[in-house]
């Protein structure tokens, strides 16, 4: 990847049916509770579906699609890939 | 062997199931246990226990069904139980033996929960459930290099299909069972010293269980103060973040499980992409056109398929009753058991057909996976109401009975969102409303077809359905605003693969929730029912026998059959305005004759705040007494006979039977469901706030209404 195209985002941003590498989880209680389902730096995640108006996003990563709000999205740091 | 015949164990060994959410611990369960099995409670806690029973070549077996848990840390009251349970400091409540069930496609979730209980000592034997979906993403297993690694029995299972259950059965018999050596050295985040002290002042087994104590202990009531104490003084004086360190162990841990993975894991090809069913059900507009179909073809379905085996019910009853007065010598403890007992063992079985259908299809939604999938398209539309997602599974499963509902209620871990759903879940119809509305539609609502297909009684219940959502919607957002919390709310949760429901496991559930409530709520009815007989049938002596010497004295001389049956029924009927539930009813007339009731439906709204389906045996014990049991009329005819003393009109027209099925959505009307919520709540104050508010919101509304149709 050309090193003009790094662009830190989070992973609330990331367009339907794109990919996105985790960079890091930003420092929040929820860290934790991320983290022990497998949100780790390193890892791939896909945003698959949305619910209407600002509702959920389902995330694939390993095969399992995981739920979560907008505002847990925007705590996993993610590189477009 | 002919040893263990002489000498049979009699000592029961305890083995623990645990594992993620979703991954078959309940098929697992089912399996061992069949229908052995019980529903307890934890101390402090309102997470269900479910234990079961088995027994191998006459060795006994307690299975112990934890909630489903990610780790050890417990972060909501299901992953305490866990903690809890496993940590337990007296040894001889500890479990002997844990089985740790795994998803065979989710490897390293189901791994950081099982090497936490590697290094926790605990003797423990791993499930890889789920095989068939391995199979079809194309994963293979190298079972071998795992066992190397990390020292436990593995064995292979696809619990879904019945394979490889047998062999868990010969793992539990043979206590193929191991203690293995911790997976993660924890003292590579925590200083040796802390642990050291830990667990030396407790006697612990090795550094993790302290660990686990220093991290978790100061928050859980179940271990002395003084010591809770000790420890947050040990904690302070490090100056240690113990917060960190969990972060530490968590990255160390899932480290280590990769590089497991890389070599125990065999990815073989990538899977042929599947045709996405969430595509349609998570569907923004799709999506929830199908939750409501659902919805619907639920409570259309249980209103056809339920009323046959009630009719059937019904009827059979009243034949008893009509039997045992006609068979057995007139006396008192002839009409206790043909007007009293009877009729109120009816009235609990009845309920039975809607019960299990309910719980049936709330199990097949559940083990589809298809109610996770509301929860993603709820939330949304929740949080203005200070709901959760999650606060959708409570309320649906209020539909069947608020028991049950409140009690899910502890998967949400907001404080705020909780109370709220507790408060509310009670205003959804449940299944013990039905047969008051079942009575009262059949009375009022013509049985016909509009529009081709739409029947009318239909329409009118899921009438009552939505006005109870609406209440639920109108009442949670006023407490939103009235209660304060400053814990933050989030939402993290699986959707997991949609799959076949198991039919057995469904039955399972229908079974155990009828049995539940037979036992549970059928006692309270049963009781009450035979209380209200004696109350119905006994009064103040001397006015009691007043009446009855008129009565005899009006009988002398007179030999026509219809005319002594006029007379008769006329005593009866004093006799009953006189008894005590006659004066109990008479006394809250003037407060309920605004709503359209009369004392005979005071009496009921009495007895019913034990439990709403009282209202109908209620009903019943008031109208068979001292009605000729012989003629068979069936509750829902006696019903439609009665004329109200006030009025002169038929007592259950329009205006009372609608006011009264509005009452009945708003009402608590539920000893059983206070008593759940005084336990989820830890006090008395939450259900009598709801009780009050639910009540006034009830005899409001239920004015309303009378003051619209009459």
């Amino acid at each position: 990847m050309p090193l003009g195209d790094y662009k830190p985002m989070t992973a609330d941003t990331l367009p339907l049916n794109k990919s996105g590498k985790i960079l890091e989880i930003l420092p929040s209680p929820l860290k934790i509770n991320l983290m022990e389902l497998g949100f780790l730096p390193g890892k791939k995640i896909t945003l698959q579906h949305m619910a209407p108006s600002g509702g959920p996003m389902a995330f694939k990563m390993d095969e399992t699609l995981l739920a979560l709000r907008k505002s847990e999205a925007s705590l996993i740091r993610v590189e477009l890939i | 062997m002919a040893e263990a015949t002489l000498s049979p164990i009699t000592q029961t060994t305890k083995i623990a199931i645990i594992g993620n959410p979703n991954v078959g611990k309940s098929t697992i369960f089912n399996f061992l246990t069949g229908l052995n099995q019980k529903i307890g409670n934890y101390p402090g806690v309102t997470v269900d226990k479910k234990i079961g029973s088995l027994q191998i070549n006459g060795e006994n077996f307690e299975i112990l069904d934890l909630p489903g848990t990610y780790s050890l840390f417990p972060n909501s009251e299901d992953e305490i139980i866990a903690h809890r349970v496993l940590n337990q400091t007296k040894l001889e409540q500890r479990p002997d033996y844990v089985l740790m069930v795994i998803d065979s496609s989710q490897l390293s979730r189901g791994l950081f929960l099982a090497t936490q209980l590697i290094d926790l000592g605990i003797n423990l034997a791993i499930i890889l459930n789920m095989a068939d979906l391995a199979e079809k993403r194309n994963i293979e297993i190298k079972t071998f290099e795992l066992f190397k690694t990390l020292g436990v029995p593995i064995l292979s299972t696809d619990a879904r299909n019945l394979k490889g259950l047998d062999q868990v059965k010969t793992l539990i018999s043979q206590r193929n069972f191991a203690k293995a050596p911790g997976f993660v050295d924890i003292r590579q985040v925590i200083p040796v010293q802390m642990l050291d002290q830990v667990r030396e002042k407790f006697d612990l087994e090795n550094a993790y269980q302290a660990y686990q104590l220093i991290r978790f202990g100061i928050k859980d009531k179940a271990i002395p103060s003084s010591d809770r104490a000790w420890i947050e003084n040990l904690i302070k004086e490090s100056g240690f973040n113990l917060e960190d360190a969990q972060l530490e162990e968590t990255k160390i841990r899932y480290k280590k499980i990769t590089e497991l993975l890389t070599k125990a894991l065999v990815k073989k090809a990538e899977p042929k992409p599947k045709s996405n069913l969430d595509a349609i059900f998570l569907h923004p507009i799709l999506g929830y056109v199908i939750f409501v179909g659902i919805l619907l073809l639920i409570f259309q379905t249980i209103f056809t398929w339920a009323s046959y085996p009630m009719d059937l019910i019904d009827g059979l009853f009243a034949e008893i009753s009509a039997w045992i007065s006609g068979a057995l010598p007139d006396g008192p403890l002839t009409r206790l058991l043909a007007e009293g007992v009877i009729p109120g063992i009816g009235g609990v079985v009845i309920f039975i057909p809607q019960i299990a259908l309910l719980f049936g299809f709330l199990a097949i939604l559940e083990d589809t996976g298809y109610m996770s999938r509301v929860v993603f398209l709820m939330d949304r539309w929740m949080r203005p109401f200070g709901l959760h997602g999650k606060s959708i599974v409570p309320l649906v499963s209020g539909i069947a009975c608020a028991i049950p509902g409140v009690m899910a209620a502890r998967n949400i871990s907001n404080w705020k969102e909780k109370m709220i759903t507790i408060l509310v879940t009670p205003l959804m119809s449940c299944s013990a409303r039905l047969p008051v509305y079942i009575i009262l539609i059949g009375l009022t609502v013509p049985d016909e077809v509009v529009l081709g297909f739409v029947n009318l009684q239909a329409l009118a219940l899921l009438g009552l359905y939505l006005l109870g959502i609406f209440g639920v919607l109108i009442t949670a957002f006023i407490l939103k605003l009235v209660l304060k919390t400053s814990e933050k709310s989030f939402l993290l949760s699986e959707l997991p693969p949609y799959r076949v429901p198991r039919w057995s496991d469904v039955g399972i559930t229908m079974f155990e929730k009828a049995k539940t409530f037979v036992l549970e709520a059928g006692k309270v009815i049963l009781a009450i029912s035979i209380i209200l007989w004696v109350l119905a049938s006994y009064g103040p002596p001397s006015k009691m026998e007043l009446i009855q010497q008129e009565g005899e004295a009006r009988l002398e001389n007179v030999f026509d059959e219809t005319q002594i049956a006029v007379i008769e029924a006329e005593t009866n009927a004093l006799l009953l305005e006189n008894s005590f539930i006659g004066i109990m009813g008479r006394a809250i007339e003037p407060v309920i004759k605004p709503l359209g009731y009369d004392w005979k439906i005071g009496i009921a709204l009495i007895t019913s705040f034990a439990a709403r389906e009282v209202f109908v045996s209620t009903m019943a014990t008031i109208y068979s007494i001292g009605g000729d049991l012989e003629d068979d009329l069936t509750i829902r005819e006696k019903l439609d006979q009665q004329i109200n003393s006030n009025t002169g009109e038929k007592t259950f027209n329009k205006a009372t039977s609608f006011s009264l099925m509005v009452f009945y959505v708003f009402a608590m009307q539920c000893m059983s469901t206070l008593a759940v919520v005084k336990r989820e709540t830890k006090g008395w104050k939450w259900p009598i706030i709801q009780t009050v508010y639910m009540s006034a919101l009830a005899y409001v509304m239920a004015f309303i209404t009378y003051q619209i149709f009459i």
